[in-house]
């Protein structure tokens, strides 16, 4: 039976008896009519229906969205809305794209439904911290008290500021740290390299641009000097076809890292592939999986690696034919010419130990990372010995000092045993494939002008020690022009969809920088942690209540069409709105240039504009580029397009089956990087300190082996929660009372330090101190601490962060490559009186107990 | 829920209540869940799903993801055991109502309460084995899972359901359930059914609408 039938079938089955229902039914005098509204009676009759009166979706508006954050996919989101009110969301039903019915829900087309974060969306569009009005600060900086002004008032006030900064200081005293947090779309995106804010700051000549992506730098640069390129990825129904899949470090069960990818693993498993995951914690990726669990020491993972890596070139367990075809520098063999000359050293010498005397063994491994050498060679043994594997490098444990290397070990790895460019395998680092097209704003000559870029946490070391900062130290982006090397005079910040006080590293040493800022500007849609630190607030319509499309980025194929689902609430603009008028505040001609289709009534009235934008992406875009013969109209009647592939894409295919060059200078996989080799001043590159031209361990400043445990004997990790995205949603009662912000040790840990599970613990080291509950378990290795990022800060008088914030004490020092170092950390951990304080309201509920079962 | 309290209409509710013999309802087709607790992520769409749904503040929560977790480092398992309302054959809490406000749907089996007839006694609360009765402090009553009845009238499948994302979850005749002859994706292929798991309340107490494809240590023998 197929599964239309199927669902027509067990309709039948269900509605038995539509008629006796109806007899008791208040609203079954309704008048339905096909989409539209319908007024709702109040009827006084007794009634069958638990809650009546009571808005069934079929006699609200349905209005197809999405959501729009940067957790990696953007699922659709289905808005029932009476009058302009969104009583309910739901999700992909398999309906609204063409030819959809309900149910359907395959491989190719598989339903974009939407996770928790999503699913409670109605708490943050009708959220108490929604800001409605314009605010200016009226007490002192941080202390978190404002006034409303009209935003004549408030966009004078930046405009002037601006001005005065600008001419005071030079073209690097703004800082644009927008980022692809509270507002993603094609046509309103906070960027943090192109997008809106960047754009006007560009074009005011006033801007200083962060470069490190806090999530991946470690990866992405890894993919580029390796594989030439960042889409190194498979789309997620590949994923089916692997026979055995390493997750290191990926929790994709709590990450919904893409698409449908959790869904297609789970085919894997039902196909017979073997899971096992290389993780601190034995998380719920694992149980769903029934993964085999490895626990590691983080931060080791290059190490690891380097050791399997020993084990396969020992054992001759190598796709030798596939290294000699693809590779540049993987052994002496493919060692090209000029690094010969030069007597560099190849990847295969560096693993046996020819050039330091110590080959990289297991057992060597096992001394660093913690897992015993017979395991590391058990896993080596299955991955060489498996077709197709997939090793899927996660970020998590690239995040990390010199994170960069264990991305760069992990693609030695899958290359070596020739799994690149295979359905099945894996070359995956960044993990992306399939292009949308991204941008339905002006883009142009003035998308992305800056004057300096720095490393995005090494903000507060150059506002703090201006001007004697050394560029090395905050990366420093080359210039052309005479400009290169000059240490910006940063004295204003501008966040756009983004919290990055909150999200970025070593708060405490943040906060001592803000104090010395002459402006600090945050456009959001709710209050955040950051905002509070703002000298005005300037509220953004949510993507409920502008015209966009939505765009998955990381896996999925498909766009999402976002109408008007509700008016703006308040007094919010888009983004678009105010940077154009804060353009044309500035001089008209900032304003047309700014903003080339809008004049100025655009503040007023932005629904033909913007419809203009995005009618021309599509169709001077997104219908050539991509093949796409659905026309806008009815794109935007159905509210969802699903891109049909014949065959899963897998990155690197035609570069393994049709010999085409890889984008690499060689046109090689380069597990000896050309770009690296080449450099001779590392100090006038944006690394600032030396990277080695093939994979190497490197050990980080702190990690469970260094000295320093004697003071601080736990490791902190802090990966994605699964009930916030980064910052967004911490306010969300729903999703608080699901999982709790907690920190995590093992039984034997706790009980050493008299902890029981639920017990309140100050975490702390030398950068700062934070209170949380803590979650007792097995599942966690021992000396290693859980704490999820992105809760809301909330410090008491003493400078303790009460919320349990992860970076008050992480370090702001990144791996030479960008990557943030947000998981090289050690704390210690003790019993606390003082109070933890989840969110700045309190819940009258629970939270969602573990059971913990005896065998 | 209803905006008064009609106090006549309750104290005739309670008056017949008192004069009537419950007699179990014996459904057309009983509707239940059916969840698979190796392959739930546990990611709790569903749950919220339920309270959108619902337009439920924190605190009441029809539907629950249970975390079971066990054994000692590195050795541990975790599985999820997922619940509502079981819409059960002999449902306990429908007896205990002094208002009759619970009833058992004839044709699919649904337990629901008529929120207009409930004055917040708690007593199905206390009744109720597998903790589906929820007390709303907000309205003063007990609520609980209904199966989204709209959603079944409307021919779709209850929000909880629409929310899986690992399409784990799911519903149907609940004798097809048990059989693993439902055409589901929340059963794998090869796996079996059981209508009880670990640490579960004993089945025979209320006979819940509800299969599970448990896990290894979650097995009854």
């Amino acid at each position: 039976m197929s599964s239309k039938n199927r669902y027509e079938f067990l309709n039948e089955r269900l509605n038995l008896s539509r008629r006796s229902f109806l007899k008791t039914t208040a609203v079954g005098s309704a008048v339905l009519t096909a989409g539209g509204l319908v007024e709702l009676k109040t009827a006084k009759q007794a009634r069958a229906f638990a809650y009546e009166p009571y808005p069934k979706d079929d006699q609200l508006q349905t209005v197809v969205t999405s959501c729009a954050h940067n957790c990696g996919s953007r699922h659709m989101l289905v808005a029932h809305k009476w009058k302009d009110v969104v009583v309910r969301l739901s999700t992909d039903d398999g309906r609204y794209q063409r030819d959809g019915y309900f149910g359907k829900d395959d491989r190719v087309e598989p339903q974009l439904r939407a996770c928790l974060r999503g699913r409670s969306y109605r708490q943050r569009l009708y959220s108490a911290e929604r800001l409605l009005y314009p605010m200016l600060r009226v007490g002192e900086r941080g202390e978190g008290r404002f006034k409303r002004v009209s935003w004549d008032e408030a966009l004078d006030f930046v405009v002037e500021k601006m001005n005065h900064i600008k001419n005071t200081y030079g073209p690097t005293a703004l800082l644009d740290q927008s980022y692809a947090g509270a507002s993603f779309g094609v046509l309103h995106k906070s960027d943090q390299i192109e997008g809106l804010l960047a754009r006007f700051l560009g074009m005011f000549s006033c801007r200083t641009s962060s470069w490190s992506v806090p999530s991946y730098q470690g990866t992405t640069a890894s993919s580029r000097w390796t594989f030439g390129q960042t889409e190194d990825g498979n789309e997620d129904d590949a994923f089916a076809y692997c026979k055995l899949l390493i997750m290191w470090g990926w929790n994709p069960a709590y990450t919904f890292h893409g698409g449908n990818t959790f869904m297609y693993m789970r085919k894997a498993k039902q196909n017979g592939c073997k899971f096992v995951v290389v993780d601190p914690q034995y998380t719920d990726s694992a149980a769903a999986y029934d993964a085999w669990w490895i626990p590691i020491r983080p931060n080791t993972d290059a190490a690891m690696l380097a050791g399997m890596a020993h084990y396969i070139f020992t054992n001759n367990l190598q796709d030798q034919d596939f290294i000699n075809r693809f590779c540049q520098g993987m052994d002496a063999g493919t060692m090209p010419v000029w690094a010969q000359q030069q007597g560099m050293e190849n990847f295969k010498d560096y693993i046996l130990g020819k050039y330091d005397g110590e080959p990289k063994t297991p057992e060597w491994a096992a001394r660093i990372c913690g897992v015993a050498a017979e395991d590391i060679k058990k896993l080596a043994d299955m991955y060489a010995n498996t077709k197709p594997a997939a090793l899927k490098a996660s970020w998590a444990a690239g995040r990390n000092a010199y994170g960069e290397q264990y991305n760069r070990m992990a693609a030695a790895v899958q290359t070596m045993t020739g799994n690149v460019g295979k359905l099945g395998g894996s070359a995956e680092g960044v993990g992306k494939v399939w292009h949308a097209e991204a941008v339905a704003y002006p883009y142009d000559q003035y998308s992305n002008i800056w004057f300096a870029s720095i490393k995005s946490d090494r903000w507060a070391h150059c506002v703090l020690n201006y001007p004697n900062v050394k560029r090395e130290e905050i990366g420093l982006w080359q210039r052309d022009d005479a400009t290169d090397g000059q240490i910006p005079n940063i004295k204003g910040i501008f966040w756009q969809g983004s919290d990055w006080f909150n999200q970025l590293t070593n708060i405490n040493k943040e906060i001592a920088a803000i104090k010395k800022l002459e402006l600090v500007v945050c456009m959001d849609s709710t209050i955040t942690p950051s905002g509070l630190w703002a000298d005005v607030l300037l509220p953004v319509a949510t993507h409920f209540e502008r015209h966009d499309v939505a765009l998955p980025w990381y896996k999925g194929h498909y766009y999402i069409h976002r109408p008007k689902v509700i008016q703006p609430m308040g007094e919010s603009k888009t983004d678009f709105q105010i940077f154009t008028e804060l353009a044309y505040r500035i001089s008209p001609v900032f304003g047309r240039d700014f903003n080339p289709k809008a004049s100025r009534d655009y503040w007023h009235i932005d629904d033909n504009v913007d419809e203009t934008y995005l009618r021309d992406w599509w169709n001077n875009r997104v219908m050539p580029h991509q093949g796409v013969d659905m026309s806008w109209e009815e794109f935007k009647q159905r509210g969802v397009y699903k891109f049909k592939f014949p065959r899963p894409l897998v990155a690197f295919q035609d570069q393994i089956e049709k010999g085409i060059p890889f984008k690499t200078p060689s046109g090689k996989i380069e597990i000896l990087s050309s770009q690296l080799a080449l450099i001779k001043d590392w100090k006038k590159t944006m690394y600032g300190y030396e990277i080695p031209a093939i994979p190497k361990w490197i050990e980080p400043w702190e990690s469970l082996i260094s000295p320093k445990t004697a003071k601080f004997p736990f490791h902190l990790i802090s990966p994605h929660p699964r009930w916030r995205t980064h910052s967004i949603f911490n306010n969300c009662g729903w999703l608080r009372e699901t999982y709790e912000q907690e920190v995590t040790l093992n039984a034997s840990d706790a009980k050493r330090l008299g902890i029981k599970q639920g017990d309140i613990v100050e975490v702390w080291n030398d950068r700062g101190r934070v209170v949380v509950p803590v979650y007792v378990t097995e599942r966690c290795m021992p000396s290693v601490a859980v704490l999820h990022e992105g809760v809301w800060m909330d410090l008491d008088e003493n400078g303790v962060d009460r919320a349990g914030n992860p970076d008050f004490l992480t370090l702001d020092e990144p791996s030479p490559a960008g990557a943030f170092a947000y998981n090289t950390v050690l704390c210690n951990i003790a019993k606390t009186d003082l109070e933890h304080r989840p969110g700045w309201d309190k819940l009258a509920t629970s939270r969602a107990h573990v059971f913990r079962r005896d065998l | 829920m209803s905006e008064t309290i009609e106090k006549a209409k309750i104290k005739e509710a309670v008056k017949r209540r008192k004069l009537e013999t419950y007699t179990p309802v014996k459904p057309e087709v009983q509707l239940g869940f059916v969840h698979n607790n190796v392959d739930c992520i546990g990611c709790r769409a569903c749950e919220i799903a339920c309270k959108d749904k619902n337009g439920l503040a924190p605190g009441p929560r029809f539907r629950r993801v249970q975390y079971i977790e066990g054994g000692t480092y590195p050795n541990v398992y975790v599985y999820k055991v997922n619940m509502s309302c079981n819409h059960c054959a002999e449902p306990a809490c429908l007896p205990t109502c002094p208002t009759g406000a619970i009833f058992k749907r004839k044709q699919d089996g649904i337990v629901d309460i008529d929120s207009t007839l409930c004055i917040g006694c708690r007593r199905c609360e206390a009744a109720c084995p597998f903790g589906a009765p929820q007390f709303d402090p907000v309205d003063n009553l007990v609520k609980k899972c209904n199966l989204c009845v709209d959603e079944i009238e409307a021919g779709r499948k209850p929000y909880c359901v629409m929310a899986c994302m690992m399409r784990v979850l799911d519903i149907g005749p609940i004798e097809e359930i048990w059989d693993a002859e439902l055409e589901t994706p929340a059963i794998g292929p090869e796996e079996k059914v059981v209508r009880q798991v670990k640490n579960m309340a004993n089945i025979e107490l209320t006979k819940p609408s509800i299969g599970f494809v448990p896990h290894s240590k979650g097995r009854v023998k």
